[in-house]
This record gives structure tokens, sequence and C-alpha cells, in this order.
């Protein structure tokens, strides 16, 4: 199949402009929309969604997949352009809020993140890409510019710190790669993440979850 | 003209055989009235396909559909031998109880968009008649195809990525809310392995928030009592395949009741969204109905049951309930 990429200059300011128009009201709309869906449900922290800015988008864009770019249509492909998250209290409670998901929202995928190899400690989060509601989508805006599809992460407290965390202090594109003993300390927060998650789960059906079937 | 590729295939229905032949096809050429009608197909497609509907991922979750796959494939090069892929597929979904069909797709573009219509025509008798000046000759004909109102169905595709587009269509199916009929399923779910893009919950939601908030506007009572009662005939719409403004109708709701209704939508097009109907979630929402008199009383029930624990006589102007029960626990209720 032939390449349509765009050219760098007019990616980066046709993104712009959806991003503007488009993606900032319609990040806003979702975050409402999701809140309305899950209102009276216990233990949510907070609920969010945002528009990829510019410029991790054109990071994302120009990532390679081997020789080539991964992504030959990015405006089409990349499909985290508005990214929603969940976060909640318990591991137990993911499984939950993720039933509601399949309720009031129509998934083309689902998938838990995790690290390749048990030996490994690293992202941990469910992920699904959803069809944005036509609830959300104002008549006004050009069709062309909304995108098909939103991102819907639903994380525990300590997963969403760590990836938080881990954005912000490890490796991007273009920069200096983290060396072996920055990795082990990130893997090793996170297999603390990992640790302190199942530990409140544990405790939460032990001590709370009962009280809570009974009632 | 926006009509490229013109693939038409002769669709045996063969669910359940292991029948590996291939359906006969040909490619229709473009010109003529065999153009004439497939173009105006093509083009009525934006309007006549209304049902949203969504290609399914993988049982695992995977971003995947078989159904899609062959889409792509066909419209990346459109050719008699990508087509039959997809004619192959109608055939191994439809049983001997769908008759024949003849299956068309008809390729376009539109600005930047691909544009596929996949239009099936169900097979027919007919009686052709010849009039000659002294003479009328009359002819019965099997495998006539029709544009058949009961039973046509196609799906329109349009997208400009055909990469990572292609998720989303639009259909017709006449049969959708005929359970009795065997076919009722086949095209939408087993064909093209999709569902409806509003979830059961969610196209239920949506039309229970617009009856509530209808009923607390600034309408007359007669008309909140037409949309209470059309709440209490809602519950029992469970599992049938409508549109918000095919309920109004149904019910056949006044106009002041029907905008009442599409005031309370985030926007007029979500009434032509096809759901499923979720009886439980429509309760979840529209659990109760309230009735407050001039007198200060307010009368309330689960809006279900309503008119069985009031009973209501109009006495001049003025309406009496009258109710027994034993008392199970009192409230004070905040005035909001």
């Amino acid at each position: 199949m032939k390449s349509s990429r765009l050219k760098p200059e007019t990616l980066e300011a046709s993104y712009r402009k959806r991003h503007e128009t488009v993606l900032k009201p319609l990040a806003s709309a979702l975050a409402n929309h999701i809140t309305d869906c899950f209102k009276g449900q216990s233990r949510i922290d907070r609920i969010s969604a945002r528009p990829k800015d510019v410029s991790s988008f054109l990071t994302k864009a120009n990532k390679m997949g081997g020789r080539h770019r991964k992504y030959s249509e990015p405006l089409h492909q990349i499909q985290d352009q508005v990214g929603a998250r969940i976060v909640t209290f318990y591991r137990s409670d993911v499984d939950c809020l993720d039933k509601i998901v399949g309720k009031y929202f129509r998934a083309i995928e689902s998938k838990d993140h995790v690290p390749d190899s048990e030996w490994e400690f690293g992202y941990f989060g469910r992920h699904h890409i959803l069809v944005i509601p036509s609830d959300v989508i104002d008549d006004d805006w050009d069709k062309a510019l909304v995108p098909k599809f939103f991102e819907l992460q639903i994380k525990t407290l300590f997963q969403h710190a760590w990836s938080e965390a881990e954005h912000d202090v490890g490796y991007k594109e273009g920069e200096k790669p983290l060396n072996l003993d920055q990795k082990r300390r990130l893997a090793f927060t996170s297999a603390q993440a990992w640790g302190a998650d199942r530990v409140f789960d544990e405790l939460f059906r032990e001590l709370l979850a009962p009280a809570s079937k009974s009632n | 003209m926006p009509v490229e590729r013109i693939h038409a295939y002769l669709v045996h229905p063969k669910k359940g055989e292991d029948d590996k032949t291939q359906p006969a096809g040909t490619d229709v050429p473009l010109s003529g009235p065999m153009l004439n009608l497939m173009d105006a197909i093509y083009s009525k497609s934006e309007n006549d396909c209304d049902i949203d509907i969504t290609f399914r991922s993988t049982p695992d979750g995977k971003q995947q559909n078989d159904c899609r796959d062959l889409l792509l494939t066909y419209l990346a090069a459109p050719s008699l031998t990508t087509g039959h892929a997809i004619a192959k597929r109608l055939g191994e979904t439809t049983d001997l109880r769908s008759a024949l069909g003849l299956l068309f797709l008809i390729v376009g573009k539109e600005g930047r968009d691909h544009k596929v219509v996949i239009s099936r025509f169900p097979t027919d008798n007919a009686i052709y008649v010849e009039e000659k000046p002294r003479t009328l000759t009359v002819q019965f004909l099997e495998r006539v195809f029709m544009k058949n109102k009961h039973s046509y169905k196609a799906v329109l595709y349009r997208d400009a990525s055909l990469r990572a587009g292609f998720w989303n269509g639009r259909a017709i199916d006449k049969q959708i809310n005929t359970p009795t009929s065997p076919t009722s399923d086949y095209w939408i779910t087993d064909f093209l392995l999709s569902e409806f893009t509003a979830t059961a919950a969610q196209g239920t939601n949506r039309f229970a928030k617009a009856l509530r908030a209808a009923v607390h506007s600034d309408v007359p009572v007669e008309v909140k009592e037409e949309i209470t009662a059309a709440a209490r005939l809602s519950s029992g719409l469970g599992g049938q395949r409508m549109s918000i403004n095919q309920i109004s109708a149904r019910f056949n709701l006044s106009q002041p009741a029907q905008a009442a209704i599409m005031k309370g939508l985030k926007k007029p097009a979500l009434a032509n969204e096809m759901f499923s109907f979720d009886a439980a979630e429509f309760k979840t929402v529209v659990a109760f109905k309230s009735v407050e008199l001039d007198n200060g009383a307010t009368l309330t029930a689960e809006s279900d049951r309503f008119d069985k624990v009031f009973h209501k006589e109009q006495i001049k102007d003025q309406t009496e309930y009258v109710t027994r029960g034993r008392v199970v626990n009192e409230k004070l209720k905040t005035k909001a």
C-alpha cells in the first residue's frame, strides 16, 4: 500500500489545528461524559481526559518500527489523541469498572498492559480503545478533524503514581538512554507499587469487601 | 462520477455446508441502465443506511475483525477476486432460509474518502408481461432480484484511511425487529461481525434521561402524563432494537411530547441512533414516578407500578388518588 504520510510541517500544522479546535473541547466533554457514566461508583479517586499535546503526538508519529516509521498515517493511526483515565483505589475495583466500560462504551480493543516477562517490572494498567460516543461530538466541528476513538486507562492509585513519575523521569525518545542502575531502580519502584497494590487489595477483600457485599 | 468499480456475485446460502465452490461473480460495466441503478443505490446510501454499526474486536479484545480485513483487502485493490472473499463470507453466514441473493460491491471516492456500498438483493418470483397491439404475453420469471423493501440489506463504509479506518459503518436491515425471522441477525451480527455502535445501556440511558428531563421541563401537565405513560410502557421494550424516534412513533407521542424528549437529548441526531433496549438500565434511571397536587401532596411509586398502587379518579377539574397498604417506613426529605 502506498504511503500517504504528510510532510512534517504539514503534519504538525494539521495536528495543531485539530488539537486546538476539536481535541481540547472533546477531552473536556469526554471527562464529563465518563464521570456521568461512573456516577455512584465507590472508590474512584479521579476521572480525567486530556488531548495528546502537539510535541508528544509528533514524537509518537515519528517513532520507528524497524527500518520504517511505525505510523504511515499518524493522524488516523494514533488512537490516543484523547486519553482518559480513571484512577481507583484497589485492583479489584478495576474489574468492576471494566464491566461498566463495556456497558456504556463500544470497544475495539481491550487489554492489560503488563511487562513481557514475569521477571520484569514496569508499566501495568488496563487500556481500552473506545469509540467516541456521539453525545460528545459537537455537530459544528469539522468531521475530518474528529478522531474516531479515544483511549481509556483504568489504573489503581499506585499504578497511576508510578506511570506519572516514570513519564517524568523515564527515557524519552531523543534523550540519553537510562543506564542499567537507573532502569533497575525504576523497576524497583514498579515492583514496590505492584506489591503495595497487591497487599492493599488483599486487605480490601478481607476487611471491606465482605462488608460492602452484605450491605 | 464517484462510482469507480462494481462487482456482482450470486450468493447461495451455505451456512453449515462444506462447499468450497466460489460464488459466481462479474464486473458490472460502468455504463447503461445498470450503472444508473447502482449509482442511485450508492448515492442514496448516505441517507438510506441509518443504523450505526461498529466491527467487533476479537473475543480476547484484540483490534482485529475478519470481515473488516476482507473489506480492507478488497478496497486496497478492488477486483473480482478480492470481492469473491466477501461474497463467500456472505454465503457462509446465510442459511437456506435466506434463499439466493445477489450481492453488489460498489466502490467509489468522495473527496479524500474511500467509499464502498455492499448491497444484497433477495431473490423473488415475478411475472413478465409483454403487450403487443393484439396480444398479451405473460411469462413466469424465477431468479428475479428485487430491492424488496422487507428484506433488502445494505451497508455503507466511508473513511479516509485504508489502514486505520473502516471500523464504523452504517447499515440497512429491514428485518432487524422481526425476532421470529431466522434471518434477523445474520446481516449485522454474523456476516458483518458487527454490533450497533451505541451499546444497549448507552442508548437506553440516553432515552431514559431524555424522558426524565422532559417530565421535569416546563411542559403542560397533559404532555407530562403522556411522557410518563411512555416511560411505563417502555419498560416492556426489553431486547427490542429501535431508535428514540422509533419508540416515540411506536407510542404515538404527540408533537409537544416528542419535542420535549428531543430537548432532553444532548443533540437531535441521537434520536436516530439504534440500540437494543435494556429494561434494567431503564429502571435505574426512571425508577420512580411522582405526582404533585396543588394541595401540597406528593405521591411517589415505582414508575411501572404507579398506576397499580394509586387508584385515580377525575372529579370535575380535580383528581382523587386512593391507595391502601401497611405503613413500613416514613421519610422526611429536603426540598431539593
